[in-house]
């Protein structure tokens, strides 16, 4: 019986396990690959134009669709409160914090620069 | 093969069981085969009313099953014996021995056929889970039965079984004496427990059990009257009964709207009417907001348009309605999204059951809520100082007999009835200024005396543990009942300090020091509502209220009293350890035994200092507070006038008085102020309150978009929480100024 289960192991079906795709995640690489922050920060700088006063907030709905179309296109599958509910837990992570001091040092008049020694 | 059914069904109970049981019930007694149909007892009813006892005692109780209760249940034992045997003890045969004992036997079985059925997690078996379903229902009948029986009185049966006991002094009652007593009170309390559980079906009519059922009963048959009796003479004729008393209130008046039990008729009836009035008022706001944006053709239509996205391309949305309104087309591109972010599933903080313990609002009837009013007043003018100062003491003494429901308990009443109080004085003014002066106000009903047995430093220094306690085991609904209790006492002081009464004034006041005088009271409250998280709503209502309420108050309190000084109690370590080293060296050896106290107290070391509003204001504008206000508001469309109100005066102080603004700044936020205010499904502008919210979203919005224009950074530190060092720089546009000692 032994060497019959051995055999060649010709008659043997060759199973294939298919792997399951995995599913895109809404992480910290995609956050900030090109399509993610970076993105926003350059549409936001050509496409936002306000209004202004009396107009407060069509202002602010048109700053809502700008954060819906960009995190439709990053990140597809969410809904927009869930898309920024999982945004806004990565950002307390250390690396996204560390952009995001970054990114506002970038904005800071350069004299300012050398006075702050922490960073 | 053939067989009926039952070969199939599995006993649920062992056969033998419910032989044993089943004889014992057929000999307790029965119908009179003759014409009147009254019933007879057996021979032996005694006897085998005591077997049951037993029964229930040696099998079930010490094998920790239900068998014997169910079959008791499927034998219609209560219904079908023990009503009709204690409706045959009347009036006129207390005095037979033996009568007494068949219906002292009766009420021994009743009390544990009736006690509530609770399934323990460590303890239950498999028997219970089966068996617990059955008998809730079935005490449902109970209930049912005991309050409708018509042709006596069942619950005053009951106290006439323990009126001799109860006549007799303290120190003369017998064992047997305390024990008939107390047997009779837990009836009441399990007649009152039982209400219908909301995961069952309900089973005939549920008002025949409601609360207001319960109330009517009680009150025809003299129940309240007991219950008063017993509570004014606590501490003197009756001492071990507190906690029952407590309990039956509690289950008497848990979720009872204060306001509404001490309205006039015509007032509540008109308040009703205002109240579905504004109801209908909202559905027709509801339906009005779908129908401004239902289709306007049949389903089948087939529109279909394109948004145009960047880069040249374009997403499809079908249907008619979103045709010309950019808004709703960008609604709905995002309502057709099917995934869905998975929710924490982990054991829920806050189960349905204790949820109900009292933060779900029970109707009352008209009759009952008259009953129950003048009960309120007799309790509040006799009972309330004695029973309430005695449970304190026990609760302190931490009594074999408090167990850990009851401090919940306590608390939950004092709110209650300190309320209760407030109301009823606030009508009295009413109706004293209605009438001009042709009913004048007593000292009496000034003073602040029928409350004052919980406005004392005792029961704050309980209360300050219980809460501090019920925070270090994360025992929520605990905790619940202390804030509640703790904003009353807040609510109450206020009242007191408005008073005419130069006493009670100077109380206030005093009281009010005390409050205001610990910090580490102040650093509660913060972390309370700091720490929220997914405790459940009636939690967080509580949590934002006494924040509010404490807030404001302090406020005013600060303001009145510009020196104010506070304890508290900071480590002063490094410094008192260089003393004690010091001191070491010239005492030598002789100090090492004190040193680890010493040290002790240095740590926490206690020192005054004077109190800073803004700061302490300050303190409560953090990131975890907006949060959990933010979720609080989240119900907007459920919340009431008050709520809205007191939101809304959190928000407006962060954002405008404070001028933190910058920690409100975030996406999610700002779509809930915006749906809010511009739907879908939104405030209804109607509402008063839509007013006042829709001017503070506007101000504050102008203020997000002159910021974002001022600086562009904030684009994307509007999706995050902000870092503390960088929030100066986002609010200010510069660096602070960190001077370093040098």
């Amino acid at each position: 019986a032994n060497g019959e289960k051995e055999g060649l192991g010709i008659d043997e079906e060759i199973k294939i396990v298919k792997k399951r795709q995995p599913i895109a995640k809404l992480d910290e690489t995609r956050l900030l690959s090109a399509a993610g922050i970076p993105k926003l920060r350059r549409i936001s700088k050509d496409r936002l134009k306000f209004k202004g006063k009396g107009h407060e907030f069509s202002d602010v709905a048109r700053l809502l669709n700008m954060y819906q179309l960009w995190l439709d296109d990053l990140y597809p599958r969410a809904k927009f409160a869930d898309g920024l509910a999982i945004i806004e837990k990565l950002g307390h992570s250390k690396r996204i914090q560390m952009m995001r001091r970054e990114w506002i040092e970038e904005g800071k008049p350069k004299a300012t620069e050398e006075i702050d020694p922490e960073e | 093969a053939q067989g009926t059914l039952d070969e199939w069904a599995q006993p649920v109970v062992d056969p033998e069981v419910r032989a044993f049981i089943y004889s014992l019930v057929t000999a307790v007694g029965g119908s009179n085969s003759g014409e009147d149909g009254r019933y007879v007892l057996g021979d032996d009813a005694l006897a085998c009313l005591k077997d049951l006892i037993r029964w229930i005692r040696l099998y079930d109780q010490r094998l920790n099953r239900l068998d014997v209760a169910r079959c008791l249940a499927e034998a219609n034992l209560v219904k079908g014996d023990l009503l009709e045997i204690l409706a045959k003890y009347s009036e006129k045969v207390t005095a037979d021995k033996l009568k007494h004992k068949i219906a002292l036997a009766c009420l021994e079985l009743l009390v544990p056929l009736t006690w509530p059925v609770e399934i323990d997690t460590l303890e239950a078996t498999v028997n219970h889970h089966r068996h617990a379903p059955f008998l809730q229902l079935a005490q449902i009948g109970y209930k049912r039965a005991i309050l409708q029986y018509d042709s006596a009185k069942i619950l005053q049966t009951a106290v006439r079984i323990a009126l001799p006991s109860m006549a007799e002094p303290r120190k003369e009652r017998t064992q047997r004496d305390e024990g008939i007593i107390r047997l009779v009170l837990y009836f009441m309390r399990n007649v009152t427990m039982i209400s219908q559980p909301q995961t069952l079906p309900i089973d005939g009519d549920e008002a025949e059990v409601s609360r207001s059922a319960t109330i009517d009963a009680f009150y025809s048959q003299d129940i309240l009257q007991v219950l008063l009796t017993v509570a004014s003479s606590m501490g003197d004729e009756f001492v071990s009964q507190d906690v029952v008393i407590l309990e039956i209130l509690f289950h008497l008046l848990k979720g009872v709207d204060v306001e509404k039990l001490f309205m006039e008729e015509q007032k509540l009836a008109s308040t009703n009417t205002d109240e579905l009035k504004s109801l209908i008022q909202k559905e027709k706001a509801m339906l009005a907001g779908y129908a401004r944006h239902a289709p306007t053709r049949h389903n089948r239509f087939g529109t279909m348009i394109w948004v145009k996205r960047d880069d040249d391309r374009v997403s499809t949305i079908s249907g008619q309605d979103v045709l010309g309104k950019a808004q709703k087309s960008m609604q709905k591109m995002d309502k057709t999204k099917k995934w869905n972010k998975p929710r924490h599933r982990g054991p829920k903080k806050d189960d349905e059951g204790s949820r109900e313990e009292f933060d779900l609002a029970v109707p009352i009837s008209s009759s009952a809520r008259k009953h129950l009013r003048a009960f309120v007043e007799d309790f509040l003018d006799s009972s309330f100082n004695p029973l309430f100062i005695h449970l304190r003491k026990a609760i302190e003494r931490e009594e074999e007999r408090i167990e850990a429901r009851h401090s919940r308990q306590y608390f939950y009443l004092v709110s209650w009835f300190l309320k209760a109080e407030c109301t009823r004085r606030r009508r009295l003014k009413e109706r004293a200024a209605d009438s001009n002066g042709s009913t004048v106000l007593s000292v009496e009903d000034e003073s602040f005396g029928l409350v004052a047995g919980v406005m004392n430093q005792e029961t704050f220094i309980l209360l300050n543990r219980f809460m501090q306690r019920s925070q270090d085991d994360k025992a929520w609904q605990d905790l619940n009942a202390g804030m509640k209790c703790f904003t009353q006492i807040l609510l109450t002081v206020q009242e007191m300090s408005e008073s005419s009464l130069e006493d009670d004034q100077e109380i206030a006041e005093n009281i009010q020091n005390r409050i205001f005088y610990e910090e580490s009271t102040h650093d509660r409250i913060i972390t309370i509502l700091r720490s929220y998280k997914d405790q459940g709503f009636g939690y967080l209502n509580a949590c934002t209220e006494l924040s509010h309420v404490f807030l404001r108050m302090l406020e005013r309190y600060s303001k009145q009293n510009v020196d104010l000084q506070i304890r508290s109690r900071r480590r002063a370590r490094k410094k008192r350890k260089a003393a004690v080293q010091t001191e070491d060296m010239e005492n030598g050896e002789e100090g090492n035994a004190s040193e680890a106290e010493d040290l002790a107290e240095a740590q926490r070391a206690t020192t005054e200092r004077k109190f800073d509003f803004a700061r302490f204001s300050a303190k409560f504008m953090t990131q975890n507070c907006i949060n959990t206000f933010v979720s609080f508001i989240r119900f907007y469309n459920d919340l009431s006038a008050e709520q809205l109100k007191r939101a809304h005066r959190f928000f407006y102080r962060v954002a405008f008085k404070m001028e933190l603004g910058i920690i409100l700044y975030r996406v999610d936020i700002l779509q809930l102020f915006n749906k809010m205010i511009k739907g879908p499904e939104g405030l209804d502008p109607d509402m008063p309150a839509f007013k006042e919210w829709e001017e503070f979203v506007r101000h504050f919005f102008r203020s997000i978009v002159k910021k974002v224009q001022e600086r562009p950074e904030l684009v994307v530190e509007m999706l995050f929480s902000k870092i503390s060092a960088t929030i100066f720089f986002l609010e200010h546009g510069y660096d602070r100024e960190v001077t370093t000692r040098t």
